[in-house]
Parts: structure tokens; sequence; C-alpha cells
């Protein structure tokens, strides 16, 4: 016996509501195996894992305050990958957009500097976010060389630029000579939208992004452009798109999109810039773009899904003393299973009683 | 001994890890693989071999250990990519998260305990010649393994039969197919070797370079294994040249620190990617285009009946 | 099973109405202590001797008090972490990080029944204190030592990053030398990392490599220590005992261990007099103490335990003047002592270091 997969003609509409469900379903499975083998009681352990972190208005806050980076980011990638191109470097950019959008509110600090503060640091983080993508994208584009390489070496470059900032000319004069800037005045903050929570202004600008991007890509000619250079490279050079120009044009988003993501989280939850920034948004942000299917809507969902998974693990070492690697490892058997069932989409699984090749 | 001696054996024994990771990587993406879960596959490897060794009291079972955990690893994605065609690039990251946690598992009850490193091997004859002897083959045997593997992989990609097959998977699966070559087969072989190598990258890391274990301890190498491959145009002899020129730039800005070169430590740190980046760009531009990756790599192949 | 979910409801309800709790003040029976870690426990530095406080302050109060933790936290995740231990009921959270220390700023005054104790912030507020101990004061015998057992005269420090807690640690290593040898130098390579443990032992093989015979070690794994081992040097470990991993290279350690403050603390709470204070406790305090001296002769070890004696019952100290910055600058003349606001913003080398300060 032995498992062979059929491409499905077209994905029945019951199996994009099964496929999740089927996930879950799995999950649940496991976990209750899992959680039984260290002597936890499933049902709480699930409550805990995945009910919690919705159950009242300041934790759906906290899923919208840890989703809205990863989605931001997200949408941006899913146009890149969706063209082919392999920008894994989102973290960097990320970095960058922080660094611009926070300078700037270092170098305004004190300044009387009024209301324009914050859409400046905004856009700024968004330029700085593009121009540190642009790098792998001309590279790729002038010399050919491979954007998987310079993306990724850029975040290690931009890591380090954010340390020498923050120990150096950007340290707070006050700070006891620590590695961080001042903390960020209240018009350099992005305000919070409801009491007793964490929610502010970034999550309304990242559903808008999500809504932009799915007209973009599905009502738009550039975004036929980026599908149709992506699944069929030939057709759309005979068809007369530029490929060099749609390389620029979604590495530039991207960028910007990581960059707004970094301002947006220097600026709204953490208030100063300091070494320890991001916990590795741009990169988790890679998973949430394939697993939402690169299209922004799914992104969305995925990206909150992601959310609810890191909340659920610090839930859990928190009420279930379990240690953070076995949340990990949780979170890694979740992600195993979501990719799998999503295989029934597009193909249908048979079991053949073997016979050759 | 030299500074120059001293210097270039650091090169190697901070590249070995690199290199190893490295070529298992370059054949998975030969075969049109991408799997980007190698810091994963790195790090599961480190824990199983330095507990296996602990336990069993025996560094070879604790490599042969750290092997065998890389393997199992690499089939969880093989299973999940190639029998599931699933999505590569994220099973690839969710294997790292995985892997992550599961060795901080497996590693736990391993905190703080010492443990003899495998030391090195002078082979005979060769060792004795001057410089060279004393820099290349008066090694741990990992090292060895390193340079046996960089040729073995090119002999095997370029040289039989079963190596063209393997490429032909990753520029054309489905002509390898109708042509009769199982291409899941092919691949998931590749992945599992990748895995392999990683799996043995891991356990330079925790049985000869730094004999213990501690959360996160590969701290990211097998990134930059993955960056290599592409660096080398997914060429053996070129991963070599990769690793060792990282961990080159990376050991002489640790000494440029030492004899107190005064530069901010964080723009030497950044050297090493800097400098890969650049010569990467020179390489491409002094041979106009060129060296592209395999033409299938990263797309799931389902073959049709 | 620790908690019902019917418990962690309750808790949640309670912090809707958080004046049911008992005030700052109240004597209570138990208590449910936090702690945020910013690496993970399996560290075997920092963060993993943080645990081990915590384990040892579960031993001493038993079960008067319950702890939860959470490891490798993120400044961006701390203020729901931190929110999310008070909701299940944490009375006393213990944020273990100079990272963590603006966000438990902000936090602190919006729980104001709840007590926080940040590792190694600089300014309390009337619910939260902040701990650390002065590392120094080993600094300062380790340095003594280097300069009895150093033949090339060069020690070298394997250093994390540039904040004024290495910076002044380098600092007294070299007091600690010259007094015993003014012609003692030291090489600096910092590996921009706490814990990386490939990366710590190719900084230590290029000390090594240009000539330093006794290392130093900020970083928290064994790793520069095993390498001085194996190249027949010495060293000192960091963090917790690390003779086992060097028996003949080994000359001591500094031993990190909060359990006795963290009980202290923890008790404090129960007993109703918890007070926010600044302790930066030395070596008689207890808070941190250096491993038995190995690898020594007798004379040399009794000269260590003499000089630690002292530190520890302040008839000597690492911060008396003249201290003269690198460039010349004096900073304070002799008969003059630093004070401890001007020893945790120590941002230069002393004049005599030949390391360009990063």
């Amino acid at each position: 016996m032995r498992l062979v997969l059929e491409r499905r003609a077209e994905t029945p509409w019951t199996l994009n509501l099964l496929s999740p469900l089927l996930a879950v379903g799995l999950t649940l499975a496991s976990a209750v195996l899992v959680f039984l083998a260290m002597g936890q009681d499933p049902w709480q352990a699930l409550w805990v894992y995945f009910l919690m972190p919705l159950s009242d208005s300041w934790g759906l806050q906290e899923v919208a305050v840890k989703a809205t980076p990863l989605v931001l980011i997200a949408v941006g990638l899913a146009l890149c990958y969706r063209s082919n191109n392999c920008n894994i470097g989102a973290e960097g950019q990320f970095l960058l957009g922080a660094i611009a959008g926070g300078g700037l509110a270092v170098a305004m600090h004190g300044a009387d500097a009024g209301r324009w503060l914050l859409p400046a640091m905004l856009g700024v983080g968004a330029l700085a976010g593009a121009a540190w993508a642009m790098v792998p994208a001309l590279l790729k584009t002038r010399f050919g060389v491979n954007e998987i390489l310079t993306s990724l070496m850029l975040v290690y470059v931009a890591q380090l630029l954010l340390d020498w900032l923050v120990r150096g000319p950007w340290r707070d004069p006050d700070g006891f000579n620590m590695p961080h800037t001042v903390v960020f005045g209240a018009e350099a903050t992005v305000p919070l939208l409801l009491e007793g929570g964490r929610l502010n202004l970034g999550t309304p600008i990242m559903l808008a992004v999500v809504v932009l991007g799915a007209v973009l890509l599905g009502r738009t000619l550039k975004g036929f452009e980026i599908t149709l250079v992506g699944e069929a490279p030939r057709a759309a050079r005979f068809a007369g798109f530029d490929e060099k120009r749609l390389t620029w044009t979604v590495f530039a988003i991207t960028g910007a999109l990581a960059g707004l993501a970094g301002v947006l989280e220097a600026a709204g939850t953490v208030r100063q810039l300091q070494p320890d920034l991001s916990p590795g948004y741009g990169f988790t942000a890679i998973i949430v773009a394939f697993l939402g299917r690169l299209n922004p809507l799914g992104c969305l969902v995925a990206g909150v899904f992601l959310a609810i998974t890191f909340i659920g693990g610090e839930n859990a070492q928190i009420m279930l003393q379990m240690p953070l690697d076995v949340t990990r490892v949780f979170q890694g058997l979740l992600l195993f299973y979501v990719l799998a069932c999503d295989t029934l989409l597009l193909y249908r699984p048979r079991l053949l009683r073997r016979s050759g090749a | 001994m030299l500074l120059l001696e001293a210097i270039l054996l650091t090169v190697i024994v901070a590249s070995t890890p690199l290199l190893l990771a490295a070529i298992g990587e370059l054949v998975v993406e030969r075969s049109g693989v991408l799997n980007l879960g190698v810091e994963g596959m790195m790090i599961m490897g480190a824990a199983v071999g330095i507990v296996a060794a602990i336990t069993t009291g025996s560094s070879a079972l604790g490599v042969a250990a750290a092997v065998a955990a890389g393997m199992a690893m690499a089939a969880i994605f093989g299973a999940l990519t190639l029998g599931l065609a699933a999505n590569q690039v994220a099973a690839g990251l969710a294997l790292s998260i995985f892997g992550i946690g599961l060795s901080g598992v497996v590693g736990a009850g391993s905190v703080g305990v010492p443990r003899e490193g495998i030391g090195q091997i002078a082979l005979p004859l060769l060792s004795d010649i001057p410089f060279i002897g004393h820099v290349l083959f008066r090694q741990d045997p990992f090292v060895y393994a390193s340079f046996a593997l960089v040729a073995g992989v090119s002999w095997f990609l370029w040289r039989t039969r079963a190596g063209l097959v393997l490429r032909a998977c990753g520029e054309n699966p489905a002509s390898a197919h109708a042509l009769g070559y199982l291409v899941l087969r092919i691949r998931f072989l590749a992945v599992l070797f990748g895995g392999a190598c990683a799996g043995l990258a891991g356990a330079y890391l925790s049985l000869v370079m730094t004999p213990f274990w501690s959360s996160g301890m590969t701290a990211g190498r097998g990134w930059i294994a993955l960056a290599i491959v592409v660096f080398a145009s997914w060429l053996p002899w070129r991963a070599a040249l990769g690793a060792y020129l990282f961990g080159g730039v990376t050991i002489l800005q640790l000494h440029a620190q030492g004899a107190g070169v005064p530069l901010p430590t964080q723009l030497l740190a950044a050297l090493p990617y800097l400098i890969t980046i650049l010569v990467l760009v020179l390489i491409m531009a002094l041979r106009r285009g060129g060296g592209g990756g395999p033409q299938s790599l990263g797309t799931p192949f389902v073959p049709d009946r | 099973m620790t908690l019902s979910r019917r418990h962690l409801m309750t808790g949640a309800a309670a912090l809707a109405g958080s004046a049911a709790l008992p005030g700052p003040a109240a004597a209570q029976d138990r208590a449910n202590v936090g702690m945020i870690l910013i690496g993970p426990v399996g560290d075997f530095g920092w963060s993993h001797m943080h645990d081990q406080g915590r384990r040892r302050m579960l031993e001493v109060l038993g079960d008067r008090v319950t702890s939860n933790l959470v490891e490798s936290v993120a400044p961006p995740d701390f203020d729901r972490v931190a929110t999310q231990l008070i909701r299940t009921g944490a009375r006393l959270i213990f944020t273990t990080s100079f990272s963590y220390f603006a966000p438990t700023q902000r936090l602190a005054p919006r729980h104001p029944n709840v007590f926080f104790e940040n590792a190694t912030g600089p300014a309390t507020l009337p619910n939260m204190a902040v701990y650390n101990a002065r590392f120094y004061e080993g600094r300062y015998v380790q340095g003594v030592i280097a300069a009895r057992k150093s033949r090339s005269k060069q020690i070298g420090y394997v250093a994390t990053f540039p904040v004024p807690e290495v910076i002044h640690a380098i600092n007294t290593v070299m007091r600690g030398a010259w007094s015993v040898d003014p012609s003692m130098r030291i090489r600096v390579v910092w590996v921009n990392a706490w814990s990386n443990p490939g990366r710590e032992a190719e900084a230590a093989r290029a000390l090594i490599d240009q000539g330093c015979d006794v290392l130093c070690s900020h970083t928290d794994g064994p790793a520069p220590l095993q390498l001085a081992e194996q190249r027949g040097i010495h060293g000192f470990g960091q963090a917790s005992d690390m003779t086992r991993f060097a028996p003949n290279a080994h000359l001591t350690s500094s031993v990190n261990s909060w359990g006795d403050y963290y009980a202290a603390r923890a008790r404090a709470v129960l007993e109703g007099n918890w007070q926010a204070s600044d302790t930066w406790g030395g070596l008689g305090s207890g808070m941190f103490s250096l491993a038995p001296f190995t690898n020594m002769t007798p004379e040399q070890a009794s000269e260590a335990e003499r000089i630690r004696d002292a530190l520890a019952n302040g008839t000597l100290h690492a911060f008396d003047g003249p201290i003269i910055r690198q460039d010349g600058t004096p900073v304070i003349p002799a008969g003059q002592r630093l004070t401890d606001d001007q020893i945790r913003a120590m941002n230069y080398f002393y004049q005599g270091i030949d390391v360009a300060m990063p």
C-alpha cells in the first residue's frame, strides 16, 4: 500500500472549510496525547492554549497587537513570492524601518514637533524599509546575484547597525549608558485605540493594507502581472511585462510594508529603539505568507492564527508550567498539520496497492 | 606556532560546521527541494549528539545519533513536502521552530554537564608536511569528513549516473519521471542526506567545538549554511570556498578586535556578511550571469499517473 | 494540575476588581511569584541562574509560594507576559533584564498592588525595586589571580556587549591585575552576543593565539574555559561553578546565587513589609560568590582569599580614586570613591588599557 496524490481539477468549496477543520482536529488529537503524556489535563491545556487568548477584550487586543506586524510583512512577502522573488530578509527591512522612524523620533525628542511627527515617522520608516529591500533587488537585476543570500545577509547587517546606533550616537543621555534610545514622546507614539489594552492605530493600518493588497492582486493589471510573472514567466515576457521593473516594484512594496511594521512596533509597543526590538517577526511572517497561500486575506487569517499560537505558548508557560521548548514543539506540530491538510485542497490522496512505479 | 598557522586552524574549525551543513543542503537543492529547516536539523543534531554521547559514554555513538536525528528531522520534512506536496518554504521554517523546541526538550537534562571533546587525529606522513600538513592534516575527524564530502559530492553529482539523475530531478522532474525515474524517491533520499549532513554539523558544535549543551547553540549557523549554498551557485567546491571565506572573515575580525583595531565592533562583526555579498557580486559581475539555481528548485512535483 | 479553569477565570475576574486584592502592606498566607527571563533556561548562564534562584526560593518558602516562569521574552512581548502573570495572580514579579527596565517602569504604576523587581535597572518606583550584584568585586579578584598566573602578562577578555556592566568589569580586572603587576595588559574581543558558544570559542582561540594566557569571559557558557583547558592555559568561569569543565585550567568562577534574595523578597511580600529598594549586593551579600580557588599555589590562593574577604567586608574598594580615563582626563582624585551611579554608567576605559573603546 502506498499513498499517491492526484491533482484536482478544481477545489470543491467544502474542502476550503474541511482542510482547516481537519488540521484542527489532528492538532487536538495530538495535543490530547502530548498533554496526557505530560500529565496535564488535556481540555484545560487546550483551553489555555487556544481559547484563553480570545476570551476577553484584553486578550483579543493582544492577539491583534501580535498579529499586526506579522500580517503587514506577510502581505508584502506574498507579492514577492508570487512573482518568484525569494526575499527572506524582511526582518532586516523591518529593522531599517524602525531605525529610520525611530531615528526621527529621537532627533525630534524634546522639540515641539506637533502632530505631523508620527505620520512623518511612518513615511520615513516605510521608505527606509523599501530602500533596504532595493539592495537585493538591484543586485539581482543588475548582476544576477541571488536574492536569498543578499536579503538574508542584510538582516544581520541591519541588526548590527541598530546595535551600533543605540549604543553610540542615539543612546539615551540619561539612560546610564545602557543600549537604548530615549523613550519616545507622546507625539511620536502610535495612539492607543481602546481602554484597558494595547490595541493601537497599527491594526487598522494593517487591515487597510490587507484590503489594498487584495484589491491590487485581484482587481488590477499590476496584480495580474505579478501573478503571471510568477506562474508563467515566458508568457509574461511575451505580454510585454518588464520583469526587472516588477522585481523592483515588489521588493520596494515588501520593504515598505516591513519598514512600516518596524516603525509601528518601535513607536507602538516598545516606544524606544533597543537591540532586541524584534522577536523575529520578519522570519515568522514568511510562514504567515505561505500559510495564507500568498493571498492578503489568507495572510490575515494565518497571522491571527500564528499570533494565537505564540500567545497560547506564553499562557501555557504561565498556567501549565510548560517549558518554552514544549510550546515550540507544539507550535511546530501545529504548522505541520496545517501544511499537510492544505494538500487536500490541491490534491486527492489515494491509497494504492503497490504496483511498481 | 606561527600566528598565520594558528589563524588558519581556527578558520577551519569555524568553517567546518557551515561547510558540512551547506554540502548537505546543496545536494537537497540540486534535487529540486528547498529545505529552509537546516537550523532545526542542525540543532537537533547538536542536542541528540551530546545527550547520546553523555548517556552512552561514546563520542562515536553520539555522532551516529546526531546523524540519525538530522535524518529523522529531514524525514518529517520529506514526508510533508514530497509525500504531501506541502509548501517547502513554510515546511522548512516550521521544521526550524520544531527543531529548536525539541532540541531544548532533549537537552534539558544535560545543561551544565561536561564532556570530553573529540580531539585531533594527525594523519601519518601528510601531517609532517611543513605548514600545510600542520594546518590541514592535524585536524579532528569532522574536518576530514568535510573534505571527503566536498570531493565525494562533487564526484557523485558530475561523474556518476545517479548524480546526473538527481540533478535532472532538480532541473526538470517531469522529464526525469517520463524517463522512468522515481523523482519523489530520489528527492527523498537527497533530503535525508541533507539531514544527515546537518546533523553532523550539529554534532561538530556540541562534541568538538564546544563540548556541552546550551539552548540555541547553533546561533543561526544553519541560515549561513543556506546562504553559502547560494553563494556557491550550487557547486560543491565553491561551497567550500564560501564557508572558508565566511569563517575566515569571522575569525579575522575577532583577531582585529583582539589587536585593538579602532573600529566599531558592530562594523567588524558585519564584515563577514558584507564581504560575502561583495565577493558574490564580483563573481557574478565577472562571469556575466550564469550559475543559476536548479530550474525546479522549491516547486513541488506530483507525478501524473 | 495546579490550576483549574475556574481558578483562572477568577484570576481574570479579580483583575477587573483589583480593589478586592489585599493592599500592598497587608500580610498574606500565600503568594504567587512571576519571573520573566530574557533568554532560555537552558542557556546555562544568566537566565539559568535566575531560574535556579527561583527554585531555591520555592524550596525555602515551601508551599506558601507558587511560581510561574516565562522564558525568552522579547521586549515587545513583555507587557503582555507581565500582564498575564498579574491576571493569573502574581503578587511579585522579577523581570530579569535591563531590557525590561523601561517596560517595567511603564507597567508598575498601572498595577499598584503588584510588586516588581527589575534586574538590573537604575531607578525605583513605590512598587518597583531594582537589584543587581557587584560582580565587579569578583573581577578584581580575577585580576589579582591573573597577574599571578600569567607569564605573557596578557589577559584575554571575551566580552559580550559594550554596556557599563561589562566596561567596569574590564576596568576592575585590570585594577586588580595592576595591584600585583603594573605591566599587565589586556586584549578584548566583543562577540556581540550573551550566549553563542561557538563564537565564544573562536574569540577565545583568537585571544590565545595573540598571546593571552589567562582568559576572563563575560559570556554565559563554559566555552572559553574549555579552550583554556585544551590549550594548557588558565581561565575563569562565569555564572556558575565551572570547575568540572576545565579541571586543569579553572582558577575560580563567579557564581550567581539569587535564591536567598528571591526568598527574602517573597517573604517580605508574605509578611506585608515589602519595600521598594535598590539592592546592589557585593561579595558579602551572598548574591554571588567565588567558587573555590583551584590550580594555584597555596600562597596564591590565600592571597586571593584575603583580597576577596577585604572586598567583602569593605576594607578594600574597587573604585577608589585616583581614576583617570584612557585619554588622560581625571575622573576623581585620590581619596575619593566613585558613586554607585557613576559605576553604573561607566563608559570609559582606565588609563593604561590600550584597547579602543568600541
